[in-house]
């Protein structure tokens, strides 16, 4: 868990900022032992090897040392990274290969409050990685503008939840520019970067997941990634797109969320979801961090301890179930999920924002329009309730294992 | 010789209640007296220490308004001390002439929207020398983010009379944007006219950004700036504050230009700030600033140029607030007596018009004559006539192109469903449905490319 006195917590902005004393430092310290979760930690869907790693699905390397594929295999390192070190790498990545790349934001320049941006100021210059001053609305501004110059604008909102002074910049601006020109202007070439999801004890303001606002935003695209491989590909992929892309990063994965990564430039394609287990009696649907709850989630219905047993009929702890990280939000892979749910004909949909409005709701609506007569089930979601992210009832509100689980029973059982 | 004078603002009963902006109370006293350095200074600023307890609310010794520069007096005639700025006939003609079309132009599609054949316009009436006087001194590819009312720049910059109706019209030539966007919203890649867009002072942290990125254009460093302007009313925005902010402490090429007409739709300036205007909040930005005398076209000009300058070469921000008068309503949409009196209207329109006044300067060294002002009002009469003759009869763009721009590279899964959806009701509904067989017809291909 982050130390109660982590720093990065915006409500210390009220305190007067002195210049020599400080607020960053504790953002320095190490980890915890074990990481910050031993479901994330023991996760079977991180890459330990780098045979595995090499491996990822739908991996497009930019740089190919050899038009024979299998040279891959041979030419290529990895390394071992948590997300912060992978979200770097790509960025690192980015600034080396496009000149007109900048990256900006409020605390990137000494490395970011999340470390994201280690290093990278004194690698690549201040003109290239800098602070702003603490404004969201103009941050996002700046990067419209930037980007509409046709140059590469990597923009850092601290917390996701602190997005919303830029809503306006990102809806009406970032979103219609090329709409409303007709393609004389766009705003491509910018990308946002926000920390998003619970983290424990975040409270209500650097917890959320507000990626349900931003869907009906025609015009962006909405991409989050669930691992270090998958932060690296998709945010290069996310950089380098022609659209301007909100690229949420679930935090608490930052640390706790270790694989080994390619060291080389890749991508990994946007709009196209990840089948991460094969099923057929039905599809687990979810995004980031809740994906690991579903791991754990199916873990349980497998073998539930003794404790919750009676709760989990013996002929469903054999079910095959589908998992399947949706990766980007908008525009989502509706393909692979109407596929999946043709053939198990159950679905579930996990998220971490609350229902009403949220991303759930609408992947419901189409698949409920496109499986409708293979459904044997209502679809379920799984979600945050409809209340603020609350601080001490934080358990009670996210979507953990034990609710997908029964979610599972409850609609396999329907 | 007159001069023009201020008319005294908010003379209508219904604005009696409002605090005058002429007479700035003096709670806070006057600016400090520097006190020597006898007591130090701060450790982590260069604030001298003070024994005084002293507030003060005026970026100005002795409470005074920041002044406001002028070159023509109502006559034309330079004002005492006053250098007339370096300007050749061919541009001082070229810029007088936009004065006069501006209006013109302006007086046409105010009644198209009248008689309801547009939908909507806004019009410069009264801001002339601010809009042509801040555009003559930009280079044509400078960058330009405008708020709505700067027309008459664009136009400077060889945007034609036909490319302003094709977009009013939304016709399939509408360049600015095939017909997506409310009347006035231009935009021109070729003119470096960065396209309108309606959220007020969104352009201006945007502003910052496109400055920053001339500044690390080898090609356009030290060439060009980024421009943006916007209404005193804009900058009330939280937006306007983040552009000041970014363009101060990320020192970029950008030039604000205020435009203080005195009011947003029916709000009088009195009610928007109670500071010194927009200009006394440039140097707590930190930067440099000038008011100018918006209805002064040579001042507007060589206060441009010069803040153009430093833009360019020091690499930082420069604000320019042109003050001036609204003298059209808002838009079409707005009745503007019904919260200022006619007659104050009438006044500002009589005794400080800028055409008038660039008009009598041009006069005055016989570089221009009644019978040239007759000949050019005529013939741009008719060219506009034509215009908007030509736009009128021009099909919409073809209905498919709805869809088109909302994304780039390939159309995602959702848009391509809807689209198809459109289709398959316009083949069902389009030729019997008659709200929708009217309108198809007035459309590019009338939605063949659904009906086939």
């Amino acid at each position: 868990m982050l130390s109660p006195r982590q720093p990065t917590l915006r409500l210390l902005r009220t305190v007067p900022r002195l210049r020599h004393t400080s607020r960053r430092w504790a953002s320095t310290e190490p980890p915890p032992a074990g990481g910050h979760s031993n479901v994330i930690g023991t996760s079977s869907l991180l890459k330990s090897t780098r045979d595995v790693a090499l491996r990822t699905q739908g991996l497009k390397w930019v740089d190919l040392v050899d038009s024979d594929p299998s040279r891959d295999m041979v030419g290529r390192e990895t390394r071992k990274m948590n997300m912060y070190q992978a979200v770097r790498d790509a960025l690192s990545i980015a600034l080396t290969k496009d000149d007109t790349a900048v990256i900006f934001g409020e605390d990137v320049a000494f490395g970011g409050v999340f470390r994201c941006t280690m290093g990278l100021a004194e690698e690549f210059g201040r003109e290239r990685v800098f602070n702003t001053p603490l404004t969201e609305q103009g941050i996002a501004g700046f990067g419209i503008g930037y980007a509409a110059m046709g140059h590469t604008a990597i923009a850092e909102i601290q917390f996701a939840d602190y997005i919303f002074p830029a809503f306006d910049q990102i809806v009406n601006e970032a979103a219609k520019y090329r709409f409303r020109s007709s393609g004389n202007f766009n705003a491509g070439k910018l990308t946002i970067r926000c920390p998003s999801m619970a983290v424990g004890h975040g409270g209500h303001y650097h917890s959320q997941s507000p990626e349900g606002y931003f869907m009906g935003a025609a015009g962006l695209k909405i991409v989050i990634p669930r691992s270090p491989i998958q932060a690296k590909g998709l945010l290069l992929s996310s950089i380098r797109e022609s659209n301007p892309v909100i690229f949420m990063e679930p935090k608490i994965l930052y640390r706790s969320a270790v694989e080994q990564v390619p060291i080389d430039d890749y991508e990994i394609p946007l709009g196209k979801a990840e089948v991460l287990r094969r099923g057929s009696d039905l599809t687990v649907v979810s995004w980031g961090t809740p994906i690991y709850s579903c791991e754990s989630a199916l873990d349980l219905l497998a073998k539930p301890p003794p404790s919750i047993s009676q709760h989990v009929p013996e002929s469903l702890r054999s079910a095959k179930v589908e998992l399947i990280d949706l990766r980007t939000i908008m525009p989502w892979d509706v393909e692979t999920v109407v596929e999946s749910v043709q053939r198990t004909g159950r679905l579930v949909v996990v998220h971490e924002a609350g229902r009403i409005g949220g991303v759930g709701a609408e992947i419901g609506a189409e698949i409920q329009k496109k499986c409708f007569l293979k459904l044997n089930a209502p679809v379920k979601l799984v979600t945050g309730w409809d209340t603020p992210v609350p601080m001490q009832y934080e358990k009670f509100y996210m979507p953990d294992n034990i609710r997908i689980m029964d979610a599972i029973v409850e609609t396999l059982t329907y | 010789m007159f001069r023009p004078v201020r008319i005294p603002r908010l003379s209508s009963p219904l604005l009696s209640r409002a605090p005058r902006t002429s007479q700035r109370r003096g709670v806070a006293g006057t600016t400090p007296e520097q006190p020597t350095n006898a007591l130090g200074t701060l450790p982590t600023s260069s604030s001298p220490i003070t024994s005084k307890l002293h507030f003060f609310n005026s970026v100005t010794s002795g409470e005074k308004q920041i002044p406001t520069y002028r070159v023509l007096d109502g006559a034309g005639q330079p004002i005492e001390g006053a250098e007339v700025p370096e300007i050749d006939k061919a541009l001082a003609l070229k810029m007088y002439k936009h004065m006069v079309q501006l209006p013109i132009l302006d007086e046409t599609l105010y009644n198209l929207q009248r008689q309801g054949r547009i939908s909507f316009y806004i019009t410069s009436y009264g801001e002339e020398a601010a809009v042509i006087g801040s555009g003559a001194a930009l280079a044509p590819d400078d960058e330009v983010l405008a708020q709505y009312r700067e027309q008459g720049a664009l136009l400077f910059r060889g945007f034609t009379v036909d490319d302003i109706m094709n977009q009013c019209f939304g016709t399939y030539l509408d360049s600015s944007g095939m017909g997506k966007q409310m009347p006035a919203h231009y935009g021109s890649k070729e003119f470096h006219w960065h396209t309108i867009s309606s959220p007020l002072a969104t352009q201006i942290p945007q502003a910052a950004g496109v400055g920053y990125a001339i500044k690390r254009d080898p090609n356009r460093r030290g060439k060009n700036c980024a421009v943006v302007y916007f209404g005193e009313g804009a900058a009330s925005e939280g937006d306007f504050h983040a552009g000041l902010a970014l363009a101060s402490t990320i020192p970029t090429p950008t030039l604000f230009i205020a435009r203080n007409n005195g009011f947003a739709i029916s709000t009088p300036s009195s009610e928007q700030y109670y500071g010194d205007g927009i200009a006394s909040r440039g140097p707590g930005y930190g930067v440099h600033t000038i008011r100018v005398d918006g209805n002064d076209v040579l001042a507007v000009y060589a206060a441009t140029k010069e803040a153009r300058r430093r833009c360019i070469e020091e690499g930082r921000a420069v604000l320019v607030e042109t003050m001036t008068y609204r003298v059209g309503h808002h838009s079409t949409s707005d009745d503007s007596f019904a919260y200022r009196p006619r007659k104050e209207v009438e006044d500002r329109k009589r005794l400080d018009n800028p055409i008038m006044r660039f008009r009598l300067f041009l006069e005055a060294r016989g570089w221009w004559s009644k019978d040239e002002e007759a000949a050019l009002v005529k013939g741009f009469k008719e060219e506009v006539g034509a215009a908007y003759k030509r736009a009128e009869r021009l099909p919409k763009p073809p209905v498919a192109e709805m869809f088109s721009e909302v994304y780039g590279g390939e159309m995602p899964w959702n848009l391509r469903e809807q689209k198809e959806e459109l289709g398959r009701l316009i083949r069902k509904y389009g030729r019997t449905w008659e709200p929708w067989r009217a309108e198809l017809k007035k459309h590019k291909g009338e939605g063949k490319e659904f009906l086939d």
